[in-house]
C-alpha cells in the first residue's frame, strides 16, 4: 500500500493542476488573431448611433477604471472624473469634431480686435439642478472661483489661462477679459473642467462641493459611495443640449450608475457576465477577443491633442545632438511596438499632434521608417564604437539612454520601454529603464532622464507650447527641454494667429521640425474604448473622446 | 488587577501614538507630493503647485503638519482628505462594514474548510482524501491571492456565471472574495488541525481510553477533535489580522469598498490625514483585540500575569 | 465489532509492533511529499544558478511575429505578448524571485531574531521597549508596511527586499523572544549560571543554539511568504521592472491576459505556487523533526 502513495500524491497534484488549467483554458477558440491592423476599435465608432426611436427609461451601469478624485470640475485632476463631471455640468460652448466652436450655454459671442476680450450672450432658459437660475453672474462666479486660491483648483487653472476677469454687461451678457490673446481660449471653455457650477450650491458646500456637485447638465448627482459607485439621475428640466447631441431634451435614461472597477479582468468580466452594461478602457487583447462576442459591442473614439510621445531631454548629451537622436528614431520600430502591444487596436502616431487636432499634418504619416543600417552609420559617424558587449563606447563612456516611465503600467507604457530596450540593443545602445512613482521629482524637477513619455488630451494645437517653447527664466521646464528661437516664434504666432489657414500652416512647420530633428518619437494615439452590452444604444463621444449619455438608451 | 489594566492601557496608548509617528515618518520620506495626484504634473506651473500646497497646508514643515494633525485628532477631529476634502472619519465609517463583512466571511470559509479538510485528513490519514485535503490546503497557502482571486472570477463568474465578479452589495458579491481570502487561512488551519489531531491520536491516553472500551467514534470526536480545536481556535485569532491585511489586495481585485483600498490609494497619493486615520483605526482594533486576548490569558492562567 | 469497522486506519489495531510499522509508513508518506518538494526546489535553484543550460531561448528575445502562442513543442509554456518564450523567461526569472525570497528572509530573520533575542534575554525595560516597538510594527499590516517602504525607497530589487524584510521583522522577533524566555527558565541554564558562566557565555553557548530551531522553521517558510509579498507589491504597482522580470512581475503583468491567453500568467503563477508549496512542505518537516510538540506559532 505504501508503494502506491507517491502515485496517488502526484495524481492529486496533477488533478489540482488540471483544474487550474481548465479554469483558464476553456476558451481556446477565442485566441486572438495576433496583430491584425485592419481590426480597429475605431471602426465601430458609429455603430451605436441608432436611428430607431430610443426607449425611455432604464438605468445604465457604466464601469470606470479608477475612482474619480472630486466631482468639482475646478478641483479635479483626473480624466476619469471628467466622464462623470461631463454628465453634471454644461459649458459655455461646444467643440465640433472639425474643431469649430458652437453655442451651448452661450448663444453667440464676439471677440475684440486685440483678441483680449470675449463677449458672450447667454441662454435665458437655463437653470441649475438646485433651481438657481443660470446667468452672467453664474459664469463670472464660476471663472473667478477657479482663480481664487481658496478653491484649491487644479488643472482648471491651467486651462483657463490667460483669463483675468469678467464684466457683467447685463443679466445675460458677459465680457471675459484676458491678459494676452489666446486662440486656444474658446476651445478650452468647451472643456468640462471649465464647466459652469451653481453659485448657490458652490457657496453652500464650500470645500465639500466636490462631494455635492450641482451644475446645469443633463444628469443630477444623487450619491457617491466611496470606491464603489457614483449615481446620477435624469435632469427632467434639461432642454439645452448642444448641437453635438441628437436628443436636445431630457435624457432617455432614468439614471447612470458609474461603478468603480480598477482591475481589468474584473471590469471586462462584469460586462460579459451582465453585472454592468458598459465598461470603459478595454485592454487591446480583450478588444480583439470581444470582437466575436455576440452579446457585446465595442465603442470608442480616438483622443485628440498630443499622442503618447517619447520626449528626448535636449539638455543631456549625447542626445542633444540631432544625429544621435535620429539614429534612435531609425532604430526604433514603432510599428512593431504598436502592433505587438496593442494588437492593431491603437493607431500609430506620426506627429507631435494626434489626428483630428487642428493643424494636424497628415503628410508626416509613413515618413519615418526603421533603418538599422543608417542608424548604425550615424552612430559610427559620431564616433561611437561597439565594445565587446555589443554596446557602443566613446572616450570610455558607454552609449546609454536613461528611460524613465511612471507607474503603474498604464496603457502598457512600461512594456514599450521593455521593447525599445531590446530594439536599441541591436544598434549598440544600452537602455536603462527606471520606473518611478515620483515622476514630478525625477522628470519635472531633476530632469534626470534621456527619454520620458507623455500624452495630453487637448482641444487645441497650442498644447505644443507647454512642451516645446523655451520656458521663462524661472518658469517650469518643458519635457523636451527644447530651446530654439525659431520654434518659440512659431509657437507664439500660433497662439494669436487669427487666420485659420495661416495658423494651420504654422503648426505644420512645427510638426515637421520636431520630427525632422527627432526631438520626439510619437508612439500611439490613445483610443477611449468602451465595451457595452448590445442593448445599450446612443452613447456618443465628444471631440476629446469623453462619453456623452444624453441620447443613450437601453433597448428592452 | 486595576494596576494591570492601567499599565495595559498606558502601553496601548503608547503603541497607537507610536504607530502614528512611524507612519508619519514613512510618509515623510515617501517621495512625491499630494499635489501630484491633484494636478497633472505636465500642465502644472510652479505657482499653481505652490499655491495648492499652501492651501492644503503641505508647504509647512512636516512636524508642524503632524503636530496640527495630532492636536486635532485628540479633539476627535480626524481631518479631511487632501484629495477632495471628504471627512476622514466618514470615509472610514462608510467603508468599514464592507471590510468587516469580508473578514468575517473569509474567516468563516477558513474555519469551515480548514476544519472539515483537517479532520478528514487526520481521520483518513495517508489515504487519498488525506492527500487531496493536504494538497488543497498547501495550494491555499502557496498561491498569490490576487491570482487565485482572478482565477475564481474567470471560472465561477465568467464561465459559470454563478456569482457576480465585483461589488460590495449583497451576500452574493461576498462569496468569491471570501473564498479567495479564506483559502489562505484554511490552508493554515488544515495543517494545524491535522497535526494536532494526529498528535493526540498517537498519544497514549487515547489508547488507554480505547482500552476502557470506548467506541472508535467517541474517541475520535470527543477527545481527539476537541483537543485539536484549541490550537486551531488560537490560530483563528491570529489569522483575522492576516485577513485584514489581505483585504488590501482582494478589495482591489473584486472592486469592493473597504478600508484596504482606501489606505492603499491614500498611501500612494500621500494623503496624510486619510493614511493616519486608517492607521489609527487599525492600530486601535489591533490593540483592543490583543489586550482582550492577553487579559483572558491572565484570567485563565495566573502564571502569565508577570510575563506580559 | 472491531472487525466491522475494519482496517480503515492502521492505528485501530493497536499493539506496539503495529504502531511501529504505522510510524514507518507515515514517515514514508511524509517523505514522498518531502522528496517531491526537494526535487522542485532543486530544479528551481538549478534554474537560478545555470539558467542558460535549461532555457531553450534567450529570455529577452522577442519573436514579434509569434506573440501569444499557446504552449507547443517549440514553446513549452507558450509565448507572451512580447513574443518571448515563457519557459525561458520563467527559468531566468527564478534568479530575482529567489533573491527576493532568500535575501529578505536573511535580512528580516537576522534583524527580527536579534531584536527578539535581546528582548527575551535582557528582560525588564529593554524587553518592554523593544516589544512595544515591535507592537507598533505589528499594528500596521505587513503588506502596507512593505508598500509604504517600497514606495519610500523607490523601485529596485534591493528596495523590494528591504521592504519585504522589514514587514517580516515583527513575526521573527516575537517567536525568538518567546523561545528565549522559555529556554532561560530551564534548569540547565540555572546550572551553568551557578558554575559561574558569564551571561554572554550562557547566551551564546546555551540559549541561542537551543532557541534557533523555530526561527529556522519560520525562515524556511518565510522564503515562500517573502515571494508572495513581493508578488503582491507587483500587483499593487510597486514591483521591479528589470530586463528579465521576476515571477511576481510576470504574473502581475500577465494577469490581464488570462481570458485570452491563459498561459501567460499561469506558468509564472504556478512557478510561485509550486516553489512556495515546496518550501512549506520542507518547513513543516523541519518543524516536525526539530520540535514535535510545537504548538501554534506566535
Amino acid at each position: 500500500m505504501s508503494r502506491r502513495k507517491p502515485f496517488i500524491q502526484s495524481a492529486a497534484v496533477l488533478l489540482v493542476l488540471a483544474l487550474v488549467l481548465a479554469a483558464c483554458g476553456s476558451n481556446k477558440d477565442k485566441e486572438p488573431s495576433a496583430a491584425d491592423p485592419a481590426q480597429s476599435a475605431n471602426t465601430t465608432n458609429t455603430e451605436s448611433a441608432s436611428t430607431s426611436t430610443a426607449v425611455q427609461g432604464g438605468e445604465l451601469t457604466y464601469a470606470l477604471a479608477t475612482s474619480p478624485d472630486s466631482l468639482d470640475p475646478h478641483r479635479s485632476g483626473l480624466a476619469v472624473a471628467v466622464r462623470v463631471i461631463r454628465t453634471i455640468y454644461d459649458s459655455l460652448v461646444v467643440q465640433l469634431p472639425d474643431n469649430t466652436i458652437k453655442p451651448w450655454l452661450a448663444t453667440s459671442w464676439t471677440v475684440s480686435d486685440d483678441g483680449k476680450s470675449y463677449t458672450f450672450k447667454l441662454r435665458q432658459d437655463v437653470k441649475f439642478q438646485d433651481g438657481t437660475p443660470f446667468n452672467a453672474e453664474a459664469v463670472k462666479y464660476s471663472y473667478d472661483r477657479i482663480l481664487d486660491p481658496a478653491t484649491k483648483a487644479a488643472n482648471a487653472v491651467a486651462l483657463i489661462a490667460p483669463y483675468e476677469s469678467s464684466e457683467i454687461i447685463d443679466d445675460y451678457t458677459i465680457k471675459l477679459n484676458l491678459s494676452t490673446p489666446s486662440r486656444a481660449f474658446l476651445g478650452n471653455l468647451s472643456q468640462a473642467l471649465l464647466g459652469i457650477v451653481s453659485p448657490t450650491a458652490a457657496k453652500k458646500y464650500g470645500d465639500q462641493f466636490g462631494l455635492n456637485p450641482v451644475g446645469s447638465g443633463p444628469f443630477k448627482f444623487v450619491k457617491w459611495n466611496q470606491n464603489a459607485d457614483i449615481e446620477v439621475e435624469r435632469n427632467p428640466d434639461y432642454n439645452w443640449a448642444p448641437e453635438t447631441v441628437d436628443n436636445k431634451g431630457t435624457p432617455y435614461l432614468d439614471g447612470i450608475t458609474f461603478k468603480i472597477i480598477p482591475e481589468e479582468a474584473t471590469r471586462i468580466g462584469s460586462v460579459q457576465s451582465g453585472q454592468v452594461l458598459a465598461a470603459e478602457t478595454v485592454p487591446p487583447q480583450n478588444i480583439v477577443a470581444l470582437k466575436d462576442d455576440k452579446k457585446i459591442q465595442l465603442l470608442g473614439a480616438n483622443t485628440v491633442g498630443l499622442p503618447y510621445t517619447l520626449f528626448f531631454n535636449e539638455e543631456r548629451p549625447p542626445w542633444n545632438d540631432a544625429k544621435a537622436r535620429q539614429a534612435v528614431q531609425l532604430a526604433v520600430d514603432v510599428d512593431s511596438i504598436v502592433k505587438t502591444l496593442y494588437l492593431g487596436t491603437y493607431e500609430r502616431a506620426w506627429s507631435p499632434l494626434s489626428p483630428g487636432t487642428f493643424g494636424y499634418d497628415s503628410s508626416l504619416e509613413n515618413g519615418v521608417k526603421p533603418d538599422l543600417e543608417k542608424a548604425n552609420a550615424l552612430l559610427d559617424e559620431l564616433g561611437w564604437v561597439k565594445g565587446a558587449d555589443g554596446i557602443r563606447e566613446k572616450d570610455g563612456k558607454k552609449l546609454t539612454i536613461h528611460y524613465v516611465d511612471g507607474t503603474p503600467n498604464r496603457e502598457k507604457r512600461n512594456d514599450i520601454a521593455v521593447i525599445i530596450q531590446q530594439q536599441l540593443k541591436a544598434v549598440g545602445i544600452s537602455v536603462e529603464v527606471e520606473i518611478t512613482k515620483d515622476v514630478r521629482t525625477v522628470v519635472n524637477t531633476n530632469g534626470a532622464y534621456d527619454i520620458y513619455g507623455n500624452s495630453q488630451v487637448n482641444s487645441d494645437p497650442n498644447a505644443l507650447y507647454a512642451f516645446y517653447h523655451t520656458p521663462a527664466p524661472n518658469g517650469k521646464k518643458t519635457l523636451s527641454r527644447l530651446s530654439d528661437p525659431a520654434i518659440d516664434k512659431l509657437l507664439e504666432q500660433g497662439l494669436v494667429e487669427k487666420d485659420d489657414a495661416k495658423r494651420a500652416d504654422i503648426y505644420k512647420q512645427i510638426q515637421h521640425y520636431l520630427i525632422d530633428q527627432a526631438v520626439i518619437l510619437p508612439i500611439y494615439v490613445f483610443p477611449y474604448t468602451v465595451a457595452a452590452d448590445r442593448s445599450v444604444q446612443g452613447i456618443v463621444f465628444d471631440t476629446l473622446g469623453y462619453p456623452i449619455f444624453n441620447s443613450a438608451s437601453i433597448k428592452k | 488587577m486595576a494596576g494591570v489594566l492601567a499599565r495595559r492601557l498606558f502601553s496601548s496608548v503608547l503603541v497607537i501614538v507610536g504607530s502614528l509617528i512611524l507612519v508619519f515618518a514613512i510618509l515623510y520620506v515617501l517621495p512625491g507630493d499630494p499635489t501630484d495626484t491633484i494636478v497633472d504634473p505636465s500642465i502644472a506651473t510652479p505657482e499653481m503647485v505652490a499655491n495648492l500646497r499652501h492651501q492644503l497646508g503641505v508647504d509647512q514643515p512636516f512636524y508642524i503638519q503632524f503636530a496640527r494633525y495630532f492636536s486635532h485628532m485628540l479633539r476627535g477631529d480626524f481631518g479631511q482628505s487632501l484629495m477632495n476634502s471628504e471627512s476622514v472619519l466618514g470615509k472610514i465609517l462608510d467603508s468599514f462594514p464592507a471590510t468587516l463583512a469580508l473578514t468575517a466571511a473569509s474567516s468563516f470559509v477558513a474555519v469551515t474548510v480548514g476544519l472539515v479538510l483537517g479532520v478528514l485528513s487526520a481521520i483518513h490519514r495517508n489515504r487519498p482524501i488525506d492527500l487531496i485535503a493536504r494538497v488543497v490546503g498547501l495550494f491555499g497557502i502557496s498561491m498569490p491571492t490576487f491570482w487565485s482571486g482572478i482565477l475564481l472570477i474567470v471560472l465561477l463568474s465568467l464561465k459559470l456565471g454563478w456569482f457576480p465578479a465585483m461589488g460590495s452589495d449583497g451576500w452574493r458579491t461576498l462569496v468569491l472574495p471570501a473564498i479567495a481570502l479564506g483559502l489562505v487561512g484554511a490552508g493554515f488551519i488544515v495543517r494545524m488541525v491535522r497535526s494536532s489531531m494526529l498528535d493526540i491520536i498517537d498519544e497514549h491516553f487515547i489508547l488507554t481510553l480505547r482500552s476502557k472500551g470506548l467506541t472508535e467514534r467517541a474517541v475520535m470526536y470527543k477527545h481527539a477533535l476537541r483537543n485539536a480545536l484549541i490550537p486551531a481556535i488560537t490560530m483563528i485569532g491570529m489569522l483575522v489580522g492576516e485577513m485584514l491585511a489581505g483585504t488590501v489586495v482582494i478589495e482591489t481585485v473584486f472592486s469592493r469598498q473597504g478600508i484596504g483600498r482606501i489606505i492603499a490609494d491614500a498611501l500612494m497619493a500621500k494623503d496624510l490625514p486619510v493614511v493616519q486615520g486608517v492607521i489609527f483605526f487599525s492600530a486601535f482594533v489591533y490593540v483592543i483585540v490583543n489586550t482582550l486576548v492577553d487579559l483572558s490569558y491572565t484570567f485563565i492562567d495566573p502564571r502569565v500575569r508577570r510575563s506580559t | 465489532m472491531r472487525e466491522a469497522v475494519t482496517a480503515s486506519t492502521v492505528w485501530r489495531r493497536g499493539g506496539s509492533r503495529r504502531l511501529f510499522t504505522f510510524r514507518l509508513r507515515r514517515l514514508a508518506a511524509a517523505d514522498s511529499f518531502l522528496i517531491g518538494a526537494g526535487i522542485i526546489i532543486a530544479f528551481i535553484i538549478a534554474c537560478a544558478l545555470v539558467p542558460s543550460l535549461i532555457a531553450p531561448y534567450s529570455p529577452t528575445a522577442m519573436l514579434t511575429d509569434s506573440i501569444m502562442q499557446a504552449p507547443s513543442s517549440a514553446h513549452l509554456f507558450g509565448t507572451d505578448y512580447f513574443g518571448r518564450d515563457i519557459f525561458s523567461v520563467v527559468v531566468y526569472g527564478s534568479r530575482d524571485s529567489l533573491f527576493i525570497g532568500f535575501a529578505s528572509v536573511i535580512v528580516g530573520g537576522l534583524a527580527g531574531g536579534a531584536i527578539g533575542a535581546i528582548a527575551g534575554y535582557a528582560g525588564g525595560w529593554v524587553d518592554s521597549l523593544l516589544m512595544r516597538c515591535n507592537d507598533i510594527l505589528m499594528t500596521i499590516p505587513g503588506i502596507l508596511l512593505a508598500l509604504a517602504i517600497a514606495g519610500a525607497l523607490g523601485k529596485g530589487l534591493f528596495n523590494i527586499v528591504l521592504a519585504v524584510a522589514v514587514s517580516s521583522i515583527p513575526g521573527y522577533a516575537r517567536i525568538m523572544r518567546a523561545q528565549i524566555i522559555s529556554i532561560k527558565g530551564r534548569t540547565f541554564i540555572a546550572a551553568s549560571r551557578s558554575v559561574g558562566a558569564t551571561p554572554f557565555h550562557i547566551f551564546w553557548k546555551h540559549v541561542l543554539p537551543n532557541a534557533l530551531s523555530p526561527l529556522l522553521v519560520m525562515a524556511a517558510i518565510g522564503v515562500g511568504t517573502a515571494i508572495l509579498t513581493g508578488s503582491g507589491l507587483s500587483f499593487l504597482g510597486l514591483g521591479v521592472l528589470r530586463e528579465i522580470p521576476d515571477w511576481g512581475t510576470l504574473l502581475s503583468q500577465g494577469r490581464g491576459y488570462l481570458t485570452v491567453a491563459w498561459w501567460i500568467c499561469t506558468f509564472p503563477g504556478l512557478a510561485i505556487t509550486l516553489f512556495v508549496l515546496a518550501v512549506n512542505i520542507i518547513g513543516d518537516r523541519m518543524r516536525d523533526r526539530l520540535d514535535p510538540k510545537k504548538n501554534a506559532k506566535g
